[in-house]
Parts: C-alpha cells; structure tokens; sequence
C-alpha cells in the first residue's frame, strides 16, 4: 500500500504539471489567439458601445492570433504523433529539446 | 464452443464499452452544438475506428496488474489450461459478464462510469471465486505501481482531481483572457478548438480501450491452443475489436451523454475547449508515464473543473454525488455479478454452465434494453434542458 501509493503520488505530480502546460495552457493560447483575432479584425468582433460603431481593425492582431493558432496545433500534432508512435512501440523523446521520435 | 461463447461476451464487452464511453469526448461538443449529435457520434466512432488500428502494442497482460491468471509473458498459468483451458475461459466469460451487465445498469441510470473498472472488476470476482483470494494481485510486489491499489484504486481517486483542477485553470484562464470579446466572434473560434479536443479524446480512447478486449480474447484463444505467438494478437480480433467499439460508439449512450453535457454543469463552447484539453492532456500524458486510469473518471472530473473555473457556473451537485457512488460501487458490484456467475457457471460445468451464464447475460440486458425504452434518450432530446425534463420524470411518478 505504501509503496504503491508513493508511485502514485510520484506520476500524480508529473500529470498535473504536463497536463496544466498543455492542458490548460494550450487552451489559454487558442483564446489568446481568439482574442488577437478580434482585435485584429475590430467593429463587432470586441464588445462596444451600441450605436457607436466598434474599434478600428488591428492587421497585427489577425497576425498573431494565426501564429497562437499555429503553436497549438503544433501541439496537437506532437500529440497525435505520440498516440500513433506509442501504437507502434515507440515513443517522443525530448531528450533535444525539439521532439524526436525513439524506440521505447 | 465455450470459447466462442467467450469471444462473443468479449465482442458484447466491448460493444458496451464504445457507447459508455461516446459521452466522454462527444458529450461537452453536443451540449454546446458545436456539433451535431449524429455528426459528433459518427466522427467519435470513426476516430475510435482508427485509433483501435493504431494499437499496435500488445495489450496480451492487462489483466496481469489485477488478478493472476496469467505469467508474466503473458500465457497463462499452467494449472489452468491442464483440461483444455475451460478453468481459465470460465472465469474469463464470468468476469465478462460481470462487466457488461454493470455497464448496462449505469447506462440505463445515465451514470458515467468506468468501462475498465467494470471489466477488471468482473475478473476480480470471478477470480476470487474460481481461485480464491489470493488468485488476485492486490498491491503488486512493492517495485513498481501495481496490482488494484496502484493500478485502479489510486488512479481512480486521483486522476478525476487531476483533471478537474487542469480545467478548473483552463476554464478560468480562457474566460480572463477573452473578456471584451464579442460573444458570437468567441463561440465561433471555440467551436473548432472544441472539436479538435475532443477528436482528440476519442482517438486516445479507441488506443487504450479496444485493446483491453483484443487482449482478453487473445488469452482466451492462448488458453485452448488456437493461437500461441504470444506478441501478436491475430488481425481477425484486432479488426473486430475496432469495428465493435466503432459501432458501439457510433450509437451512441445517449442517456449518458445527456448527464455529462447537460446534467452535471450547464456547458459554454469555452468550458467545452477547456474541458476536452484537459482531458486529452491527461489521459495522454497519463498513458505516457504508465499510469492507467479510466477516460471516464477523467472527463467528468474536466467537465466538473471546467464548472469550477467559470465565475458564476451552475455545478449540480447532486448529480456530481450519484457519480462517484457509481464509480465506488463499479469495482466491487461488477466484482459480485462475476462471482456469482462463475459459481452458478461452475456448479453447472462445463458447455452447460457457460452456455446457462450467457443466458443470463442475455436475459439481464434485454430486460435493461425494454427498461430504457420506457423513458428512452436519443439524439433528438439528449439536448433537452435538464431540471424540465427532470420535473417532468417526477410528475410521471
């Protein structure tokens, strides 16, 4: 019972810190994405007066929603690439920091 | 012949196991129309179509963390295939049982719980009561996480907590940062990130899923002989694994994705995204780190956070409760059913006794089938508002 309890709490921790980067912090940057994207494209996209029409479009905003947009995906990508490669027996390693694909 | 009996129950498991598992990555996408029910059960299915292919890795020794029917290469124990295997296909079949009629009860209570606690505990009671006590793996041997403790109950108590904290910050980081913005312009941009989390959700669980049954039917093929490669698993049984809980979830436990995606928090296209990351997050990173847990434990912890998160959410408690006494009472219920089936299968022997606890199986989900139709769930009132139709059941009454 100790020891398996101490496995646990041991995994338990990782999962909650993995899972809080990508998790929770993915999603952050996809409504930070969706906010730049409002920005970027003004009037009714952000809330305002009614009557008056909204703020101007912002070109930068619709850049940098797109690029958030991208950096999650790319984190979507590494994880379906990490359900396909443990399906073959292999797994990602991050080992150079950018991720590569190793046997288990 | 009792071995196709076995692969049957087995095929019917799995069955089960795809459409009380659909609510886990669809329900928060229905609840908030991102998609359409039958658009949002078809794309699960297909998903988890795939993802049984892609499990690859044999799945021969998931019932080696629990009970001891098997050596640790993955044949099974010698004393129980001394007659042909029957001792070892008997409980098989038993702890089957015990797994499909509990997933049918909760199904027709709309209860979210665990399809894996419901098969491993059929194995344990049908274990405990062909073997005895000790023919179950308690705690493991003290090197790593392993046997019930470490591989169910734990991971059990703490991956719901895990999740729901994830979505509890997620929900509230979202709603901070998206202030100011229009709520049409966010619904829109959510839709699409819902959609993506949860397709993500249900490829990971056609992975970690349709590979529990593929492994129960190699060991019972193992057990008579038929099939001896203890690294494959045979493609006709991975093929049909994939199909069966394909189709399982393509129907779809509407009853159960109604309490998700309406019963348990009144869900926005946010608290959807948040919800389904969180899940995928953690059941992959999970998986990752070989901490087993079950999806549904997961998703409804993240659908409870992501309440949690939003300033002002509507939590229903109460449906919460009934939850987790399903999930306390999964294991042991499912662990009872399967004893008493292997004891009657025993005191019968043999094809008769096999044959008698299919029977029985077959007689307790077609009595659970006519129950449902009585106040039945599909894809047209899964969307229902939830405390209407509640007053509704109880004006019936």
């Amino acid at each position: 019972m100790q020891h398996n309890l101490g496995f646990a709490l041991e995994a338990a921790w990782k999962v909650l810190l993995a899972g809080l980067i990508l998790g929770a912090g993915l999603p952050a940057l996809f409504a930070l994405g969706v906010r730049s994207l409002a920005y970027g494209a003004g009037g009714d996209a952000e809330e305002h007066q009614a009557g008056a029409s909204g703020p101007r479009a912002h070109p930068i905003g619709t850049v940098a929603g797109y690029a958030c947009f991208a950096i999650v995906l790319f984190g979507v990508a590494l994880g379906i690439t990490f359900i396909v490669a443990s399906g073959f027996g292999k797994a990602i390693s991050f080992e150079h920091v950018y991720p590569t694909i190793v046997d288990k | 012949m009792v071995l196709i009996l076995v692969i049957v129950t087995a095929l019917g498991f799995d069955f089960t196991n795809g459409f009380h598992d659909t609510a886990n990555a669809m329900a928060t996408s229905i609840a908030t129309h991102a998609l359409r029910p039958k658009v949002a059960v078809l794309l699960s299915g297909i998903l988890n179509l795939v993802g049984a292919f892609l499990s690859v890795e044999v799945a021969l020794t998931v019932s080696n963390a629990v009970v001891k029917i098997q050596n640790s290469n993955g044949t099974p124990k010698p004393d129980l295939v001394a007659d042909g295997g029957s001792a070892l296909l008997l409980i098989i079949l038993a702890g089957l049982v015990g797994g499909i009629t509990w997933n049918l009860l909760t199904w027709l209570l709309g209860l979210p719980s665990s399809s894996s606690h419901a098969l491993f505990g059929g194995l344990i009671g049908a274990s405990i009561a062909g073997l005895g006590w000790a023919g179950v793996n308690w705690n493991g041997n003290g090197s790593k996480l392993d046997g019930v403790i470490g591989k169910v109950i734990l991971p059990a108590i703490m991956s719901p907590v895990i999740a729901g904290v994830i979505a509890a910050v997620g929900t509230w980081l979202i709603y901070r940062i998206t202030t100011g913005v229009a709520r049409r312009f966010t619904d829109n941009g959510f839709r699409w990130g819902q959609i993506g989390s949860a397709s993500l959700v249900s490829l990971a669980h056609g992975t970690n899923d349709a590979q529990k049954t593929m492994g129960v039917i190699t060991l019972a093929l193992i057990a008579t002989g038929d099939w001896t490669d203890t690294k494959n698993i045979p493609f006709w049984v991975k093929a049909a694994c994939a199909v069966t809980i394909a189709a399982g979830t393509y129907l779809g436990g509407w009853r159960i994705i109604r309490t998700l995606g309406k019963g348990l928090v009144e869900i926005s296209p946010p608290q959807g995204l948040a919800a389904e990351s969180a899940s995928a997050a953690v059941i992959l990173t999970s998986s990752h780190l070989g901490f087993a847990l079950s999806t549904t434990h997961v998703a409804t912890g993240s659908i409870l956070g992501s309440g949690v998160g939003r300033p002002g959410a509507l939590v229903r408690w109460a449906v919460a409760g009934r939850m987790v006494a399903a999930w306390l009472t999964t294991l042991p219920a499912a662990a009872i059913v399967g004893a008493i089936m292997w004891w009657i299968g025993h005191a019968i022997g043999g094809l008769a006794g096999a044959i008698a606890i299919f029977l029985l199986l077959i007689a307790a989900a077609a009595y659970m089938y006519l129950r449902s139709r009585r106040q039945p769930v599909d894809h047209n009132n899964v969307n229902d508002d939830w405390d209407a139709r509640r007053e509704l059941a109880d004006a019936d009454r």
